[in-house]
Order: C-alpha cells, then structure tokens, then sequence
C-alpha cells in the first residue's frame, strides 16, 4: 500500500458511514533502527494549513484557537488502528458523535441553522 | 418503460440547466451583430459539454464519488486547491449574474428597479433549498423551464434561411468588428461549457443514487439533454439576428432591448414568454449554482453533504449555500449591471476552464475509480481537444475582454 497514493485525501466515512471529512495528514512515529511506523490520520483545518506551510499552519492553530478554545488547537487524530478498511474510501472504526471533529457543526447547528425556522 | 421516463425527465433537467442567462444573452449578442455567423461556437460549445456531462455521470455512477471528490482525491489538496478557488469564484459571479437575469424579469414584469429584486429574489432561491428535496428543485424547476421551447418556436415562425443557417455551423472568419466576433465566440463557449453544469451533474448523479445500471440512462441524458439545450440557444441567436439585427439594433448593451425579440412573432404573448423564460431559466441556474458552491467545499473537505437531507443534518453544508446566495446577491442589489456582469463572467469561465477540465483526464482512466468504465479513444480524445481549446481561450480571453469587450 502506498501511503500517499491510498490514504492521504482519501475520503473518511465513521462506523455509520457518516462522512467526516478526507485524511488531511498522516503521523508517523520514527523509530531507531526500525522502519517509521504509522500511528494516526489527521482531519481537519490545521493538518490541511500546514500541508500549505508552517505559516497558514500557526495562523490556523492561532484561528482556531479564536474560535473554538484552546481544546481545538491540535489537529483531530484518528489512530491508525481504527482503521478498518482502505477501498475508494477510508473506514474507520469510531463514532464521530463521540470526537470533536464536528464541533463546529454541532456549533453551527445550535447557534444558527437550528434557530432558523424549518430546520 | 420507467427507463423512457427517466431518461426523458433527465432530458428535460438538463435543459434547464443549459440555458441560463449567460447563454441567452452571448447568443442574442452574437445574433444581433454577426447574423448567424457564430451558429458554430454554439454547437461547439455544445459538442464539448455532451462529452464532459456524460464522463461526469459516468464517474459518478461507477465510482459513487462527484467529480469534486476525484479531484481532491486524486490529485491531493494542495493541487485542489487552484480549482476550488477558481470554480468558486467564477461560480459567484456567474450566480450573481443569474440573480440579476430573474431580477431583470421582475423588473420587466413589475416596472420596479431590478436592484430592488435581488435580495428577494436571493431569499425565494434560498427558501427553495431550505425547504425543497433534490428531486424537486431538479424537477420542478426543470419543468418549467419548457417555457424556453418558444424561442425554437419564434425562430422556426421566423422562416430562418436554413441553408445559411447550417453553412454557418462551419467557422469562418468575420467581414467586420473582428475583436468582437472572437470575444463573443469566447463567450459562448464559456457560456456552453460551463464546470458549474458538469459538476452539479456529477453531484445530481449521487443524490439520485446512480449505479452502474444507469450508464445507458446518462448516455441518453448527457447526449439528447445537452442537444437540445444547445438547440434553444441556436434559436435565440437566429431569433436576435432576425429580429434585432434585422431592425438595425446591432449593439445589445442595455437588457431593455432584449424582450423585443419575441414581440414580432407572438405580439403582447411574446413580451410575457421573454420575460417568463429569462426568469425561470436564471432562477433554475440561480438554485442549481448556490448548491454546486455548497457541494464543492463539502465534497472537497469531505463533510457530509446532502440536498434530501434536513438543514439540521448538515448545518456545515446548509450555511455554505445560505452564505453563497445572500452574499452574491449584493452586487446586484448595489445596482451593479447583471448584462455587463454576466458577458464577463461568461469569458472569464472560459479562461478558468483548463483547471476544471484537465482532472478528467486522470480521473476517468484511472482503473481504481472506474474499472471497466474507462474511457475509450474517443472520449479521450475529445478530453485532449477540450483542454487544448481551454487552453487557447485561458490565453486570449483577457486581451480580447480589452479589445472586443468593451
């Protein structure tokens, strides 16, 4: 499997095949003397930013920071070993009610599109 | 028998969604100065965009991912990058152009200034996507759009020379005003073969859960949808060059002129066909493009996505088209004129093509997406002369805008 060809931007669906969003970074754990070992999949807005630079990458932490705590200034990690199956798309074994990763959805849903009548 | 129904509905959606106001307005343009010398960019034009919404129905049907996806998938974020920000902004302002083409109507039909209509015009769209299903905004919106039909009709009372309507299929060159011939003939073409169109097909091909059965189904809807589209406009300009050209009005630049067209043909009818086709066919687009910026950014960012959905499932995706539709109404209700707008939108759509063009050629012969639905000789030769000629118009579109826009 190549990692960059198969997983990374590849979409991700959780284990009610909710669409969370693509893999937008993979972690790898360097090891001495062993070949790195993949650990997690990153998603979100600070692992894309800094796939762009390290600077949109700190403006984002910094953003994101802003606007949603301090809770939210790390990248969302998923470890590898959810992972359940690699096809056209990305498995994983979680239930994303139970991350952060739509925080800000949840966010919008109650603050603006919840209150708008009909929603 | 369901399979006739379905694909004489797709047929129907799709010519909804080909004519809007940019097509309309470039091919009253053309006809209006050049007669029917530029019958050849349409059908060009038309040509292009068959092949680019069949491969886009195929992807999708096959792979059950949009095109959007393919290409973040494929190419990673950092290429896919160039197209999102290109088809969003190009996207803004051929919507915000579509607004002004309904609010035109309104003003034609309600003598009150269109820069009043654009907020409502913009809310009633909204309210549509808010409260409808795909299926309704698809079809329901589509159907009225058969209201366009009485330019064909109008152009066939006209008694046209069709021989010189079909000679004209063939390029030549212009007697007069050659930076302008080749600026409108760029704008045709951006006009005809619009990313917003193939990408909303790709996405339509989802929410109406397509699989591989329906490959013949787009086939059919891709090749007679997209001909028949093409066919409206090719009516509009022998129409405009019958009517408008003949009576000596060479230069459209302010819209009042344009319900004209139709009153020698259908007398007070044909002022109320005008402006009920220019209102429906821009209002269709005007739905149809909030929508596609929505699937876009979702589909590009991987968040769920879904018109059958409930605001309340996808707040991300239901702010995205909320914010899209009120903002790009602005320019219109500043005053901003929608003709101006919607001929340069139109050329600068042309000029953002190679970037939502050449992903086709990767994504649909790439075996993991399609399989044994890749694309044959044909199809990718017809990918090739779509990016060279995308290509041609990045390149001349900005220095003709200068010389023959103005």
């Amino acid at each position: 499997m190549h990692m960059i060809r198969d997983v990374l931007d590849k979409q991700v669906v959780d284990r009610n095949q909710v669409k969370i969003g693509k893999v937008d970074g993979i972690v790898a754990q360097l090891r001495q003397g062993k070949p790195p070992r993949v650990i997690a999949v990153e998603i979100g807005s600070i692992a894309l930013a800094r796939r762009l630079g390290p600077l949109p990458g700190r403006w984002m932490v910094i953003l994101v920071a802003k606007l949603g705590g301090e809770r939210h200034a790390k990248p969302h990690r998923v470890a590898w070993s959810k992972v359940r199956d690699i096809g056209l798309d990305i498995e994983i074994d979680v239930d994303v009610r139970k991350t952060a990763i739509f925080g800000w959805q949840d966010w919008l849903r109650d603050h603006i599109v919840g209150r708008i009548p009909g929603a | 028998m369901k399979k006739l129904l379905e694909i004489s509905l797709g047929v129907v959606t799709s010519v909804g969604g080909f004519l809007e106001v940019g097509s309309l307005a470039t091919a009253a343009q053309a006809g209006a100065l050049f007669h029917f010398q530029l019958v050849w960019a349409i059908l060009l034009g038309t040509i292009c965009i068959i092949f680019l919404v069949e491969m886009a129905g195929r992807f999708a049907a096959v792979s059950e991912h949009t095109i959007a996806d393919g290409i973040r998938e494929r190419f990673g974020f950092n290429a896919f990058l160039w197209p999102l920000v290109s088809t969003l902004l190009v996207n803004f302002l051929v919507l915000s152009a579509e607004i002004g083409g309904v609010s035109i109507a309104a003003e034609l039909a309600s003598g009150i200034g269109f820069q009043w209509w654009a907020l409502p015009v913009a809310f009633i769209a909204w309210l549509l996507l808010w409260k409808g299903t795909f299926g309704l905004i698809e079809k329901g919106v589509s159907l009225l759009g058969l209201v366009t039909l009485c330019f064909v009709v109008a152009a066939v009372i006209l008694k046209p020379d069709w021989t010189r309507v079909a000679v004209s299929a063939v390029p030549s060159l212009p007697h007069h005003d050659t930076a302008t011939y080749w600026f409108m003939a760029v704008s045709i073409l951006g006009a005809s073969i619009s990313p917003y169109l193939f990408m909303f097909y790709s996405a339509g091909a989802i929410e109406d859960k397509w699989d591989k059965s329906y490959l013949g189904i787009n086939r059919a809807i891709a090749g007679l949808g997209m001909s028949f589209g093409g066919t409206i406009s090719i009516a509009v300009l022998i129409v405009a060059a019958l009517v408008l050209g003949a009576n000596g009005i060479t230069q459209v630049d302010d819209y009042h002129q344009l319900p004209l067209m139709l009153t020698p043909v259908f007398g007070f009818w044909g002022f109320v066909l005008f402006v009920a086709s220019l209102g429906i066919a821009c209002f269709g687009a005007t739905v149809e493009i909030a929508l596609q910026q929505a699937y876009l950014v979702a589909q590009g960012f991987g968040w769920n996505w879904g018109e059958d959905r409930k605001p309340r499932e996808d707040p991300g995706f239901t702010m995205l088209y909320t914010v899209t539709i009120f903002a790009a109404a602005i320019p219109i209700a500043l005053g901003l004129d929608p003709l101006k707008l919607t001929i340069f939108s139109m050329a600068l759509t042309a000029a953002s093509l190679p970037l939502a063009v050449v992903p086709f050629l990767f994504l649909l012969n790439d075996r993991s997406y399609m399989g044994e639905h890749r694309n044959g000789v044909i199809s990718n030769a017809a990918v090739l002369f779509i990016i060279a000629l995308g290509f041609i118009l990045a390149v001349v579109t900005i220095p003709l805008q200068i010389f023959g826009g103005g």
